[in-house]
Formats: structure tokens, C-alpha cells, sequence
């Protein structure tokens, strides 16, 4: 293995075609006869569908109509318990739940088409909040309202409550929804019938996730469903369940009319309609020793799941397995439940539940460390979790772990304790108050627990007889740089120019399914598969007489012609196999939760403007330790979209519901940061190579989802002395309870 | 969007013509509005009639001030040396509004005509008393965060988004217009309306009435000027609340005061009570205050925006207390 291009800030492999305008995204194209489709939504957030009424002055015959009755397989998109119906039959569930499609050559028909179905509906009770749910105030899912719950136990935390000269620290934190909010909204293309089959090309994440939801909506065999990414504009999460939602719509209407349908929402539709963020509520009971030692820990974790149980599961897992933390608590009980609601369903978005839980706990230990008069990095300096210790599941860290380094670098970075100091002094008085704040986190790569055995990605690679090499996987480049660092990761592991080897267009006809593209797994699960199938490749032309290392691109060129004149084709695959040692207990949720962390401290500095009551984040330092960096830019990238994305979360994006439908789906009221508001952001890199990872690489993406809101809302409490538990943190919530104490004083 | 025709004006009195014979044909300038209010299907004009090649864009110095070409972009109102010096609260206003993008596109008449909107008006879904008379306010019962405290009525309570028009309502600035019945001249202050019961109609401007230019009087206290916008970010967005305040001070006394806001009302709105207190006394907190106080007197919250009242109390003041020199010290 060579060491020329991982590492190196290599040209993107799509970036001239995004630059250049030449990047073709789902909306750029067009098939001949393709009609447009669109969908009819509900009004209300539950209820029974009484009547569809046709208005007049529409030339309904004209139109291809799809509702649940015309669907040939199962009316459920294929996900984890298939409870979600592609179209609403009788019953809905949530505001803009799909009811009923339309298509028509003559885009301006449709909408008006549309806009003269009235659908009649008799609403039925419904539930908004976790509080309503659990309390059961009405049954809207199931038995009980619980999509799912984990119980997750170490050492036993009931005996430690009542021991001697301990202090009991108990608080209550809050995240609200959040808007993924890609430049490209969902959109396909699809292209139906019996004999042919199902053909979807669009935007998305996960090929295989729509492959396999086409196939159940269908009744079809495998190999008559072809999914093809297109270009993408962005995911975060927002394209990982969903497209299976309008690919399925599109390929309905296409299988009914016969013709090519086109399926793309507005922003207000993409808004309103898809998934968002989780909003959650963590409350936390904590027992800790005068000296700052954590002894027991009561995390109780609820996230508001929406109508249909999609992947609240998994994003509560992960919730629940990053609860407690980069510490090491000998006792620790966390409960934690996903449960129904009447809102649209609640979905995939970078972090993964581990952005809600971290931030009740980060924020709670600064409580903590009040509570026992330590300085809040003192406290956790004397719980880090280091190399030999256990994690809330029992899993034992066996990389080398210093959170301390992290933090010492990070606060150096920072000028943490000068500004800690000076802050405090000068804001008495001042109008502007200034404060500065951290959070220590950690997040978990690729599947949690036994996910990546189940899911037996595989990746392939392939050589032509021009020398050139081409990397088979279904990971989609969404913008973050997949393309990039597999053509690295193979042409290191070949020897061979960056320039030799392309990254092939993930489509199901054509690519081995190498899992979602999700979960921070890309470059650490799916590139080390990429390696070890591009080493393949190398091992079998030297086993065949044909190479011998070292050797020049050329002579490569000839092994490779050679062979594929004599043998045919020159294909390696590569299918994942859980390291040893790895051992997962999905029914008590214990054990090794994943194959690595990235370990990280963020901190924040902000200023409130007691007049006008606006907190701005002025500066931000984001050291983290994420094994080997493959691609500097892109990695600084990730950190950095990722800390805005979380400043918006924090301080902006408000979701604002009325009757179970987001009130605010336009970009002039929901707020999310421009680049004024955000903080020059500096990213410092830890590297230590971890050996699961393609050269030493773990991952990445959802990390920097994780710190910013609690650093944040600390810096917020050291600049106002008052507490926040809550974000989005608005400055009407600023100014209710800064006026409050004033009236108290 | 609906389908429409397109035609291009060549001259000032066609354009106007083509327009008062149709009554579904409208003006277009920099687009910046009408063109993303026919994507949402919010306006459906059947028949657009561009006005750019005609020759409104000039800025030029007349006897008693500045007069500014209807089709000057904001851009260029923003960066001219003559508004910088003479009116910089206008400079300020349109460098507060919008993204640069927009401000190269859109003009100085477009921005006065830009609608008087919220959410629920761009948003189909909804009924609108302005976007479909009678058919009702769902702001009112609704989320009604960024609506008005001043001046609303009970058929709409969306407000202005011009941060230009804010300034120019400080600036005593006046709207020379033409139509099928001649020219005329509005002062800036009877351009906008109220909602009261017709809130579909937000000016007084007639259907074939083109704005021609604009007209700043010169005066001390536009030289003395300044606005200040507060939004949900640094750049944008719409003003929560927002402040121009131009005024004469002279040995520490007023001598004269325009002050307006805008993100309040319906329109923008100029405060005629607190120009009162102003003129003629002490510039200090105290006066400050009573005039922010003046301000509010009248200030009615919604559900969810009492904070404006407060927030457009310390805007006046901190802006007042600049535009003045004046240290209020404090916190508030």
C-alpha cells in the first residue's frame, strides 16, 4: 500500500461537473411521454376519510389517478416494521399524509387538479406532545403509543442513591424538531410495467432501502427493480427513509399510466411532508461524590417519533448508547422509549438521536459540576473514560483514548480559561454579555451493535484492460465526498494514480449493495471494504504470475490486460466480516456498540445582546479524534457544516407546529444561519489510526451534529448566569427569563 | 406557475396604456417579488408588462433634494455617494434588506410595492383575506410571531417587509406617479394602507398608476440619520422590528425629529406622537424614553409576539441614543 493520495487534499472527483454547472440532478432530466405526478395530502392530523370529491372544471378523464386500491403488492413502506402506508386507506394519521396521486403531461393542470380534490375527512382525536403520548391521553399507534424502548444497565443504580456524602443532581432537557433542509428537494423519475419492471432514478441516499421497498409495493421479483441514484443535492439524513416514499409514488403512477412519470416537491412540500430531526425530552438523576466522581446515573430518554414507526427505532438506539457519554460511570440505568404522535413521521437526520441525548447530558453536567463546586472540565476530567474502561453497555474501550489531550488542546485553541475569567468580569455592566462553554462527546461509527453483520455489505472492484479501475458500491455521493475518498482508498491500496480509478454511479442493476449511506459507516465500514477489494484485485493478478510488487502504473496496465484476455473479466468483491472479538446482546443491550468512537471537545463562545435579547455565536473550536484523516478539506468540511448545522439547532431553527403541521415550511420564516452567523470554526484533528478503518480511518459525518448545542447553551449560561434546558433557544426565550430575574431582583 | 404573456414596454405611456386596458396585467421590474409570488401561485397575473428599458433609473440632484429613478436598483440607491452623504438611512435600510443578489435586481419602485405579506398569504394552503377576500385570517388564531402590534385590523395583521420604505417614511419622501389620468404626487406617508376591512389593497397606488421616481427633500436631519434592523440572523431576513430615526440635534436640544419602524404594522409606520416629544427637547435618555414609550402607546400584541413591543421600545431608544451621540448607559 502506498501512502500518495490518502491524506492529500486531492481534487473532489464530481466537483468540476458541480462547479461548472454540468452536474446533471433529477430535475435536469427528462424521459420522452413523461408526465408529472403529484400528491394529494391530508388536511388534518387523524381522522377517517369519508368522501374524495372531484371538483368540476378538470378534465378528469385526462388524468391518471392512483389510490390505495390500485396498489399491486403491499400498501406499507418495506422499512423495519412496515407500518407506514404509501397511501392512506380510510384512516390518516398525520397532516399531509399522502391520500391519493395524480398525474398529467401539463404541469399546470396538475396543480390546479390538485388543488380541486377535496378530500373529507371525519377528524378524530389526536395526540402532539411526548407528555400526551405517554400519558396515553389517547392510543393513536398500537397497544401503548411505544414504538420501541431499551433498557440499558450497568452495575445496579439503585443501591448508590442513598450512600453517605453523595450529591443527587436531577434535571430535565428538551431538543425541538429540525428541517433537514438539502439544497435539492426529493425528486424521481420512475418508469413502470409488468413485463419491463420498475425502473426509479432520483435523489437519494439508500438505492437499496427504495430497491427493497419497490419490490414489496410491487409484488415483483428482485432483478425487475432497478433503482439509480442521481446526482444529489444533499441528504443529512432527509434521504435516507424517504425516497422510497415518493419513488414508490412515482413508479405507482408510472405503472398506471404507462408512461415515464417525474415526481418533484416544492420546498414548502419537502418541508412540510418529509422527515425532520426527532424533537426529545431526557430527563437525568445523577449521584456524584463531593470529590467530582460520578457514582450513579438515571437517564430516562423519550424522542417524539411521529405517526409511523419508520426508523424511530434505530435513532433510539443510538440515543439511548451515546446517553451516558465519554465517561466512566459504574453505575448507569438508561430507559428510553420512541413514541407516537400525529406529527408527519420523524426520521433520519446526521447524529441520529445521539445529538439529543448528548445534549441533555453535556448540559447536565455542567449542572453537576455546580453542584459540587468544581469547575465543569474537572468534573469530567475526573470521569473520562479511557483505554480498559466500560462504556454504559459494557463495552470495553480498547483503542488508546485521551479526552484530557482533547480537551487541554481545545481549550488551548480556545483561550478557554483567560476568556472564562475576563468574561465574567467584564460583563458586569456591560450590555453585550459574553460567555464561553464546551462539551465532551463521543459518536459511534457505522451500525449500532449487530447492524453491520446483519447487513453483509459488499463492495467490488473492477479493472479494465486499459489499467483503470472502477469502485462497485451502492454509497451514494450526497456532497460529502464519498467518490473522493474510495478512488484514495483504492488508488493507495493499488499504488496507482487517483486519476486511475472512478467511483461507478451506484445503480441496483449494477453495484453490490454496500448498505446505506448512513451512520458515519462510508469511509470506515465501506472503505475499509474498498480496500481490502482492491487489494484483492491486486493479489489476484499476482497470483496468476502477473504483478510483482513494486511496479509501475504501466506494468500494471499490461497484468491487467493480460489477465482479462486470458481469464475475462478482472472483478474483485469484498464482503464486510465483524472484527474479532466484537460481541453485540441485542436482547439486554450489551456489549461492543460499535467498532469505534470519534472522540471530541467542542467550545463555544457567544455574546447576548440584553437589549435585543440575540445570542450570536462568536467563535468555535472543534478538536476531535477521528483516526486517520483521508481527505483534509473534506474532513474540515464535514466538521464544519456540521458545527453550522448545529448552530442552527441551537439558536435558529424552530420548527413551529399547529395541529400536528409544521406552520413554518417556508425558508423566509423557518430560520436556519446564513454564513453571517457563523463563527469562524477551527477544526483540529487528532489522528490515531484505527486498525477496523481503511488506512486507520473511522468516521466522521454525524459527529459534529453532537457538541455544538450544548458548548452553546454552557457559553449561554456563562455569559447570562441563567439557565437554559431547551433548544431551539429563541431570543423570546432569552428575554423571558432574563426579564424574570430581573423582576426577582 | 400560471402561464402568461410577456410584452416589453419601449416607452413610459404604452407601457401605461397596455396595463390600464388589461385588467390583469401588471408591471414587472427586478421581479424580485411578483416573479416568486406567481411561482407560488399566490398572484396570477395574466399578462406581464416589463418596464425595464424604460429610462427610470436615473439619481439626480434637484433644487430643494435627490430624485431617484423608480427602476434604480437597490444597489445602486445604496451605494450612490449623494444618498450615502445626504440620506444614509436609506443606504442603511437597503443594505439591511435582502441578499445582494436581490438588491442588483430589485428596483426603488418595486420595493415600495413589494406586498404587504406573512406566511400564511404565501402559503396556498391557507385562506387569506388579502391574497382571497372574505375568505378569512388564519394568522389571527395562528402562529402570529412576525405579525403586526400596530395598526392591524381584524381582517389581517401581516406587516410591511421594506426596510427602504421605512426610511423613506423618515426621510418625508414623496412618490411621483403616473397613470391614464395624468401624473401625480403622494407623500410616502398616505402611500401605504392599513388592512381595515380591505386588506387586499396595500396602497393607494391606482392600477394603471406607474412610480415614476421618488423625491428626498434635503433637510439637517436626514443628514443625521440611521437605521437599525433587528432580525432572527445577521442577514436575510425580514425586521422582527426595525428603526429609522433622522434628527437635528443642536446644543444637545432636537430640533427637529422624523422617526419611523419597520416589521410593526401594515405599512410603514412613521411616529407622529414621538416626533412630538422629540422635537424641541434635551437629547437624553429620559426623552428617549418617553418617545419610545409614545411609540408603543398604542401597541395591541398577538399570541405570539408581545416581545415585539418591548423589543421596539429598546430599538428606538438605542437607535435615538446613536443617532443622537448620547451614552444611556444601563442595560436597558
Amino acid at each position: 500500500m502506498s501512502d500518495q493520495n490518502i491524506g492529500k487534499p486531492v481534487p473532489r472527483k464530481e466537483g468540476r461537473a458541480k462547479v461548472t454547472g454540468a452536474a446533471r440532478y433529477v430535475d435536469d432530466l427528462a424521459v420522452p411521454g413523461m408526465l408529472y405526478g403529484v400528491t394529494v395530502r391530508s388536511h388534518v392530523a387523524r381522522g377517517r376519510i369519508s368522501e374524495i370529491i372531484f371538483g368540476d372544471r378538470i378534465p378528469w378523464d385526462e388524468f391518471t389517478v392512483v389510490t390505495a386500491r390500485d396498489i399491486p403488492g403491499a400498501n406499507a413502506v418495506a422499512l423495519i416494521l412496515n407500518d407506514q402506508p404509501y397511501l392512506a386507506d380510510r384512516i390518516v394519521n398525520h397532516a399531509e399524509e399522502p391520500i391519493l396521486l395524480l398525474a398529467h403531461e401539463d404541469k399546470y393542470l396538475l396543480e390546479e387538479a390538485r388543488r380541486a380534490v377535496r378530500v373529507e375527512i371525519e377528524p378524530l382525536p389526536a395526540v402532539f406532545s411526548i407528555e400526551d403520548s405517554l400519558a396515553k391521553k389517547e392510543i393513536v399507534w398500537g397497544e401503548d403509543n411505544v414504538f420501541k424502548s431499551f433498557l440499558v444497565e450497568k452495575g445496579n443504580v439503585d443501591e448508590v442513591w442513598d450512600s453517605p456524602g453523595l450529591v443527587v443532581v436531577e434535571g430535565v432537557y428538551a431538543t425541538g424538531a429540525q428541517e433537514q433542509l438539502y439544497i435539492e428537494t426529493n425528486g424521481v423519475i420512475a418508469t413502470a410495467s409488468r413485463e419491463e419492471g420498475v425502473v426509479v432514478q432520483g435523489s437519494m441516499q439508500c438505492p437499496y432501502y427504495v430497491h427493497k421497498a419497490l419490490v414489496k409495493l410491487f409484488d415483483l421479483p428482485e432483478d425487475k427493480v432497478r433503482v439509480i441514484q442521481t446526482e444529489t443535492g444533499g441528504g443529512f439524513g432527509g434521504k435516507e427513509e424517504y425516497p422510497s416514499m415518493i419513488a414508490g409514488h412515482a413508479a405507482l403512477l408510472a405503472w398506471k399510466s404507462g408512461r415515464p412519470v417525474k415526481m418533484i416537491y416544492d420546498r414548502a412540500e419537502d418541508m412540510t411532508a418529509t422527515t425532520k430531526r426527532h424533537p426529545s425530552r431526557t430527563r437525568h438523576r445523577t449521584a456524584v461524590t463531593r470529590a467530582g466522581q460520578l457514582l450513579g446515573m438515571e437517564i430516562d430518554f423519550v424522542i417524539d417519533g411521529g405517526a409511523y414507526a419508520t426508523l424511530s427505532a434505530v435513532v433510539l438506539s443510538r440515543g439511548t448508547i451515546h446517553a451516558a457519554g465519554p465517561y466512566n460511570c459504574p453505575n448507569v440505568r438508561i430507559r428510553s422509549r420512541a413514541v407516537a404522535t400525529n406529527a408527519p413521521p420523524h426520521g433520519a437526520f446526521r447524529g441520529f438521536g445521539a445529538p439529543q441525548s448528548i445534549f441533555a447530558l453535556e448540559r447536565h453536567l455542567d449542572k453537576v459540576a455546580a453542584a459540587v463546586g468544581l469547575a465543569p472540565e474537572e468534573l469530567r476530567r475526573r470521569n473520562f473514560i479511557s483505554r480498559g474502561e466500560t462504556t454504559a453497555t459494557g463495552q470495553v474501550i480498547r483503542e488508546e483514548v485521551d479526552m484530557g489531550a482533547l480537551l487541554d488542546r481545545a481549550f488551548e485553541l480556545s483561550d478557554y480559561h483567560a476568556k472564562r475569567e475576563r468574561f465574567s468580569r467584564e460583563n458586569v455592566g456591560n450590555k453585550i454579555k459574553r460567555g464561553i462553554g464546551f462539551a465532551s462527546f463521543m459518536h459511534g461509527a457505522g451500525f449500532t451493535g449487530s447492524g453491520e453483520k446483519y447487513l453483509q455489505s459488499v463492495v467490488g472492484c473492477e479493472a479494465t484492460a486499459e489499467g483503470r479501475v472502477r469502485v462497485l458500491a451502492a454509497s451514494t455521493e450526497i456532497g460529502q465526498g464519498t467518490n473522493t475518498i474510495f478512488a484514495q482508498i483504492a488508488a493507495d491500496a493499488l499504488g496507482l494514480d487517483y486519476e486511475r480509478v472512478e467511483v461507478v454511479r451506484p445503480d441496483t442493476a449494477s453495484v453490490p449493495n454496500s448498505g446505506p449511506t448512513v451512520a458515519s459507516r462510508t469511509c470506515m465500514i465501506v472503505g475499509k471494504l474498498v480496500e481490502s477489494a482492491a487489494l484483492q484485485l491486486k493479489q489476484t493478478l499476482a497470483g496468476a504470475g502477473l504483478l510483482q510488487e513494486p511496479y509501475t502504473a504501466e506494468e500494471f496496465e499490461r497484468a491487467c490486460r493480460e489477465y482479462i484476455e486470458k481469464n475475462g473479466a478482472l472483478k474483485s468483491f469484498s464482503q464486510y466480516r465483524q472484527p474479532e472479538g466484537v460481541e453485540w446482546d441485542d436482547e439486554h443491550y450489551r456489549g461492543d456498540a460499535y467498532g469505534a468512537y470519534a472522540w471530541a471537545v467542542y467550545v463555544a463562545e457567544v455574546s447576548v445582546d440584553t437589549l435585543t435579547y440575540e445570542a450570536r455565536v462568536e467563535d468555535f473550536v472543534a478538536v476531535q479524534e477521528v483516526g486517520r484523516v483521508i481527505h483534509p478539506v473534506l474532513a474540515a468540511g464535514q466538521i464544519e457544516g456540521g458545527v453550522a448545522q448545529g448552530v442552527g439547532w441551537t439558536l435558529y431553527e424552530s420548527v413551529v407546529w399547529a395541529g400536528g403541521r409544521m406552520a413554518n415550511g417556508q425558508m423566509t420564516n423557518y430560520i436556519i444561519p446564513t454564513s453571517a452567523d457563523i463563527p469562524p470554526i477551527r477544526v483540529h484533528f487528532f489522528e490515531n489510526p484505527y486498525a477496523g478503518g481503511p488506512a486507520g480511518a473511522k468516521g466522521i459525518g454525524e459527529l459534529p451534529m453532537d457538541g455544538p448545542a450544548p458548548a452553546i447553551l454552557n457559553a449561554v449560561e456563562h455569559a447570562t448566569g441563567v439557565r437554559f434546558d431547551s433548544v431551539p433557544l429563541t431570543p423570546e426565550a432569552i428575554m423571558e427569563a432574563l426579564e424574570g430575574e430581573a423582576v426577582k431582583a | 406557475m400560471n402561464p402568461f404573456t410577456y410584452k416589453r414596454a419601449t416607452d413610459q405611456s404604452g407601457a401605461i396604456r397596455e396595463v390600464a386596458g388589461n385588467a390583469n396585467a401588471k408591471f414587472l421590474a427586478g421581479g424580485t417579488n411578483l416573479i416568486d409570488l406567481m411561482k407560488m401561485n399566490v398572484q396570477q397575473p395574466a399578462e406581464l408588462v416589463d418596464i425595464n428599458r424604460l429610462a427610470l433609473k436615473r439619481i439626480e440632484k434637484t433644487p430643494t433634494g435627490l430624485r431617484i429613478g423608480a427602476l434604480a436598483s437597490n444597489s445602486e440607491v445604496a451605494t450612490n455617494a449623494l444618498v450615502r452623504e445626504n440620506f444614509p438611512v436609506l443606504s442603511e435600510a437597503l443594505l439591511a434588506g435582502a441578499s445582494p443578489q436581490l438588491r442588483n435586481m430589485a428596483t426603488v419602485g418595486g420595493n415600495l410595492l413589494q406586498r404587504t405579506r406573512c406566511y400564511y398569504f404565501m402559503d396556498t394552503a391557507f385562506p387569506c383575506n388579502k391574497r382571497v377576500p372574505g375568505s378569512g385570517c388564519p394568522a389571527i388564531p395562528g402562529f402570529n410571531r412576525i405579525h403586526a402590534i400596530l395598526g392591524a385590523s381584524d381582517k389581517c395583521i401581516a406587516v410591511h417587509p421594506s426596510d427602504m420604505a421605512v426610511a423613506l417614511a423618515a426621510l418625508d419622501a414623496v412618490v411621483n406617479v403616473e397613470g391614464a389620468a395624468g401624473a401625480r404626487q403622494i407623500p410616502i406617508i398616505d402611500f401605504h394602507r392599513l388592512p381595515g376591512d380591505t386588506p387586499h389593497v396595500d396602497t393607494n397606488l391606482r392600477a394603471d398608476e406607474l412610480i415614476v421616481s421618488v423625491d428626498l427633500p434635503s433637510s439637517a436631519f436626514a443628514r443625521r440619520s440611521r437605521y437599525l434592523k433587528i432580525r432572527d440572523r445577521a442577514q436575510y431576513a425580514f425586521a422582527l422590528v426595525s428603526v429609522a430615526a433622522a434628527l437635528d440635534v443642536q446644543q444637545g436640544r432636537i430640533g427637529a425629529a422624523r422617526l419611523a419602524l419597520g416589521g410593526v404594522a401594515h405599512k410603514p409606520w412613521r411616529a407622529l406622537e414621538a416626533e412630538k416629544i422629540l422635537t424641541g427637547a434635551q437629547a437624553n435618555a429620559q426623552t428617549f424614553k418617553a418617545a419610545a414609550e409614545a411609540v408603543v402607546k398604542d401597541a395591541v400584541p398577538q399570541k405570539h409576539n408581545a416581545f415585539k413591543i418591548e423589543l421596539a421600545r429598546r430599538a428606538v431608544v438605542r437607535l435615538l441614543s446613536d443617532v443622537a451621540g448620547v451614552m444611556t448607559g444601563g442595560a436597558a
